[in-house]
């Protein structure tokens, strides 16, 4: 792989510019149709908008922007191959994490102490202690 | 045009391994760190070899900005949008 870090004539044009016009037309192409398909009223409106601006966009990345086919060929299908390998190893990482056992394990829990817990009496415990700072709080209100 | 595929879709399986990995080895549990240390060390291996061993003359920093275009493009299209429905 050419690691070269040189930016070409042209390149950030060719490159970053085409693929930030589709990235912009392509989103407001999907976004608007969804708004308008399932928005009402005010929404809807937006949505044929957003739709409209979209496919200007588009056209005038293909009537307007100055470069050669083969050029917007590779950038595409660089951006549409990475992004496809992201997701491909984010699902690759989300099924090993759910394969592996990431419970700690229950064994180590000392059942018999839960067992043997009074909750009622728990229950009195805590109620006493928030009885006592409601009381604190009471009288430096009264002080004050 | 495939090895353009390929080496830039190692690309982004190695961006994945690194960022997860290192999310996982740091915020993880006890059982789920050891997982993600290996998720990082396959993203080290994996850009290893596009760097050492891949004899494709793709160029990384090419594609580097035909993707961040691309990403960027799709934030920016997104923002209009929740922008236009947030103001309406």
């Amino acid at each position: 792989m050419d690691m070269s870090t040189e930016i070409g004539n042209g390149a950030i044009m060719d490159y970053f510019v085409s693929m930030l016009l589709i990235g912009i037309g392509v989103a407001l192409l999907a976004t608007g149709l969804f708004t308008s398909y399932f928005g009402a009223g005010k929404s809807q409106k937006i949505g044929f908008a957003l739709f409209f601006l979209g496919i200007v966009t588009i056209a005038y990345f293909i009537v307007f922007y100055p470069l050669e086919e083969d050029i917007f060929i590779d950038a595409l299908v660089s951006g549409v191959a990475a992004l496809s390998g992201m997701i491909i190893g984010m699902v690759l990482i989300l099924f090993v994490l759910m394969k592996v056992d990431t419970v700690d394990d229950l064994e180590d829990l000392d059942l018999e102490d839960l067992e043997d817990l009074d909750l009622d009496e728990e229950l009195k415990k805590l109620e006493e202690e928030l009885n006592q700072a409601d009381e604190g709080d009471g009288a430096k209100e009264e002080e004050e | 045009m495939m090895d353009i595929a390929i080496s830039m879709g190692l690309i982004g399986v190695m961006l994945s391994m690194l960022g997860m990995g290192l999310l996982i080895a740091y915020y993880g549990s006890s059982k789920t760190r050891n997982v993600g240390i290996v998720f990082l060390l396959a993203g080290i291996g994996l850009a290893y070899y596009l760097v050492e061993m891949d004899t494709s003359d793709v160029s990384f920093l090419n594609g580097m900005l035909a993707f961040v275009g691309g990403m960027v493009g799709g934030i920016i299209g997104i923002v209009v949008f929740l922008v236009a429905i947030i103001k309406s």
